[in-house]
């Protein structure tokens, strides 16, 4: 009945952090979208007749130290922010629920060998691992996604092992081995979409949390190399200037904010109407 | 007269549940009216939705927030409930309307002893006029008024030390500690064997008196009121459509429903037209299981103390089914009957051998809630049984295979009594009886030669419970299925069951022809079940 599934109703609460979100990622996505087509200058092209510029109609977000228009590098920076987010994201994702699920369903050793692997990550400073590993593998932006993914999998393992370990204990699951249904069919086929309502809220802050990462990463260094850009790379190399170009911090850290407080407000909308009321 | 004050007056009380889309929905209770007189026992009795828990929900104050009242009131002791404001309603919870819920295993809290949950009562009412030793004293006494001897070792211990029946006593207790004038009781035995289920209502009656509660009674069960309730009102469709002295609507009901409840609370074979298949016992069993011994692991802690404790559940236990048989399998819970058929299962580690004549196996669960994975449609579950079963052609092209499926999924529904149009709904949207009925549409595609039933029928309500029996003798006499029925319900082993075994602590203690072992019952574990039958069924 198509009736019965429109009818579930979105409490006001959930609706509005949901429209409150969506507007401020929506913000950094446009920038996003629009830089793959078009940017007012090139976000690379330097011009030393234009240094620091302030905001103008002909430099909406200003100029830099090298008369690079910021508003084109604020845009091209966002591409390379949504990108290590979602990438880093999508491999803790899936290195979490392979591991996690198992450990779950099967419980005893595979289980601790899983945890333990996990619990060892995460004993160690996320941002720590992440430097130490981009410092051995060299700073490239596949090297970050890498670094990312794998501080971030534990997270996710411990959802999907607790998910699991709740489900497999259901009726609907021990039918399944009733049945005949093999192991890892029940685990992708069976268990994995009861966890995605769990899973979601998850990823999202895992997005926002990614961001920080490696915007800190950028910020010192070991992240995006020049002459690209990603807004930690831009506050690092404003921060010299603050006080002259006060501009140079203001909009990048903006766009940071309004990407990071976008998700945030989603996974608590998701939250909110996901719990039916989060209480 | 004195005693035929109401202590709670529901004035035509119509409630429902309004959504932006639809703002006057069909209402969940209509035009509900009835008092309860003070110091009675009324059992309020219907089938599952039919508006019973609305009914207590609305009297305590706990309505879901998306329900309005939209006429009606409520007055309790002569107060408006409805214009009181919040706070001073939930003052009143607990204080002078207590409740017990139908689930005792979830109701407490598993990290607290029950002590200090029963002290949790009595602090949150601001008793601080008690010290602690006064407060323990009063929740001890009330403890062995509601049957512990051990009072005292009862306080100090956590939920899962504790069995069902104890849980309940426990919450019981928990309730009457605050000495409510209105308990309000939600299904509390329908989780609870037939021993224990006679032994908290006797408490309950008891506890009505010594304390001079009143007591609002709800369950699905027409029978349970009797000997307990002192009148009785039945619900349909959110509408109170008898009510009488309890001996009235037990032994003349002059409403049509009322006698089709009643007909289907006794299971009447008879009546209802079951026919179970007749058993050729020279046949070579289906199930034969021989000296069957299973238990639970120490857990690691144990292990490394190096200390072995007895976690033994089943001790050598021997059955056989024969085919086209439908085997009763009895007794009071906790002997071991779920350990035995997770054996059967092969889901538990156990010694001894398990021998099933048969490529596959049937499995249908005693919680509706749970036998669905609530992530897919129905077609999907039926799918993946077929699938599960291999008894696909795989030489035949994908599209024919597919639509050789799907026929044959449909056939199996409609045997099963739901059809096409229950393909592509999840299992939310199908009430708790049809989603036994797919969990056995899903063992029967398999074509499994037995089916194992663990307690199906103890989570529906008695039109529900009837459909689905009618459903599985159907099923054993046309396709001759085996079954291994497990229930607390003896009545139902009676009439269906030509043999039945009896289990206690991991034993089997009684098997035999179901007359012989029912009439003339030889271990103590039978008769004792009999008489909890005989005091709940009146038969």
């Amino acid at each position: 009945m198509s009736s019965q599934k429109t009818q579930s109703k979105r409490s006001p609460e959930a609706s509005a952090f949901y429209i409150a979100g969506l507007i401020l990622l929506g913000i950094v996505v446009v920038a996003f979208v629009i830089s793959l087509f078009w940017t007012p200058y090139a976000p690379d092209a330097t011009d030393g007749a234009s240094k620091f510029l302030p905001p103008s109609l002909e430099h909406p977000f200003g100029t830099d130290n090298f008369g690079r228009d910021v508003l084109s590098r604020v845009m091209s920076a966002s591409k390379y922010t949504i990108f290590i987010s979602a990438a880093g994201v999508a491999i803790a994702l899936i290195l979490g629920t392979v591991s996690g699920i198992p450990a779950g369903y099967y419980g005893g050793f595979t289980d601790r060998g899983i945890m333990l692997l996990g619990n060892s990550i995460m004993c160690f400073p996320g941002i720590l691992l992440a430097l130490v590993a981009v410092a051995v593998f060299g700073a490239s932006v596949t090297n970050v996604i890498w670094a990312l993914g794998l501080v971030f999998a534990p997270t996710f393992a411990r959802v999907c092992r607790l998910g699991t370990m709740e489900i497999k204990e259901l009726d609907y699951i021990t039918h399944a081995r009733v049945m005949g249904v093999k192991p890892v069919r029940i685990m992708t086929f069976h268990i994995f979409p009861n966890l995605v309502s769990q899973l979601l809220p998850a990823t999202v802050i895992g997005l926002a949390n990614m961001t920080l990462f490696e915007s800190g990463m950028s910020y010192l260094g070991l992240g995006v190399q020049p002459p690209d850009a990603s807004f930690g790379k831009m506050l690092s190399d404003a921060q010299a200037y603050f006080r002259v170009a006060p501009w140079l911090v203001i909009f990048p850290a903006m766009m940071l904010i309004f990407y990071i407080l976008g998700l945030y407000f989603i996974s608590e909308g998701m939250r909110v109407s996901l719990t039916k009321g989060g209480k | 007269m004195t005693t035929h004050i109401h202590i709670v007056k529901v004035h035509h009380l119509t409630l429902s549940f309004p959504t932006r889309k639809d703002p006057n929905p069909k209402p969940i209770l209509n035009d509900v009216d009835f008092g309860i007189r003070d110091g009675e026992i009324l059992g309020l009795i219907g089938n599952s939705g039919c508006g019973k828990t609305m009914t207590s929900l609305a009297i305590a104050g706990l309505l879901p927030e998306s329900a309005s009242i939209t006429s009606g009131s409520i007055k309790f002791a002569g107060k408006d409930l409805l214009a009181m404001d919040p706070k001073s309603r939930r003052a009143m919870l607990g204080k002078d309307i207590g409740m017990i819920f139908q689930e005792p295993s979830t109701a407490l809290d598993p990290l607290m002893t029950c002590g200090k949950q029963l002290e949790e009562v009595l602090t949150a009412h601001k008793d601080s006029t008690k010290t602690p030793e006064e407060r323990r004293k009063a929740i001890i006494e009330m403890l062995e008024t509601v049957g512990f001897t051990n009072a005292e070792e009862i306080l100090d211990r956590y939920p899962h030390q504790l069995s069902g029946g104890q849980r309940q006593r426990v919450l019981i207790a928990g309730a009457a500690l605050l000495n409510p004038r209105l308990l309000i009781c939600d299904e509390p035995t329908s989780s609870l064997d037939t021993v224990t289920t006679v032994s908290i209502l006797a408490l309950l009656k008891d506890l009505c008196h010594k304390l001079h509660m009143t007591i609002l009674f709800i369950s699905h069960d027409l029978s349970a009121a009797r000997g307990f309730c002192d009148r009785v009102m039945v619900m349909k469709d959110g509408k109170i459509i008898d009510k009488d002295t309890t001996s009235d609507i037990l032994s003349h009901p002059k409403n049509a429903y009322t006698a089709e409840l009643l007909t289907n609370a006794r299971l009447d074979t008879r009546l209802l037209g079951l026919e179970p298949a007749t058993v050729d016992y020279t046949r070579s069993p289906v199930l034969t299981a021989k000296n069957i011994t299973a238990g639970y692991g120490d857990s690691l802690f144990a292990r490394g103390k190096n200390r072995k404790t007895d976690n033994t559940i089943l001790h050598e236990v021997s059955l056989e089914v024969f085919p086209n048989e439908i085997l009763g399998l009895i007794g009071s819970s906790g002997s071991g009957k779920t350990t035995l058929i997770r054996s059967l299962l092969g889901l538990l580690p156990h010694s001894g051998k398990v021998n099933i004549r048969s490529s596959s196996v049937g499995a249908i669960f005693q919680d509706p809630v749970s036998c669905l994975n609530p992530a897919h449609t129905i077609k999907w579950h039926m799918e993946e049984a077929l699938r599960a079963s291999g008894k696909t052609d795989n030489s035949v092209p994908r599209k024919e295979r597919k639509a050789k499926s799907l026929a044959k999924i449909i056939s199996v529904l409609e045997e099963c009594g739901l059809g096409e149009q229950h393909l592509l709904r999840h299992p939310k949207e199908l009430s708790g009886g049809q989603r036994q009925r797919v969990a056995i549409a899903m063992c029967l595609i398999q074509e499994p030669s037995l089916i194992i039933a663990d307690e199906p029928f103890s989570s529906l309500d008695a039109s529900s419970s009837a459909e689905l029996l009618k459903l599985m003798t159907d099923i054993n006499r046309e396709r001759s299925t085996a079954f291994l029925l497990i229930t607390h319900n003896i009545h139902i082993v009676r009439q269906i069951c030509p043999r039945v075994i009896v289990m206690d602590s991991g034993r089997i203690c009684e098997e035999g022809n179901t007359t012989d072992v029912l009439t003339n019952p030889k271990s103590e574990c039978t008769s004792s079940l009999l008489d909890a039958e005989r005091e709940i069924h009146g038969i």
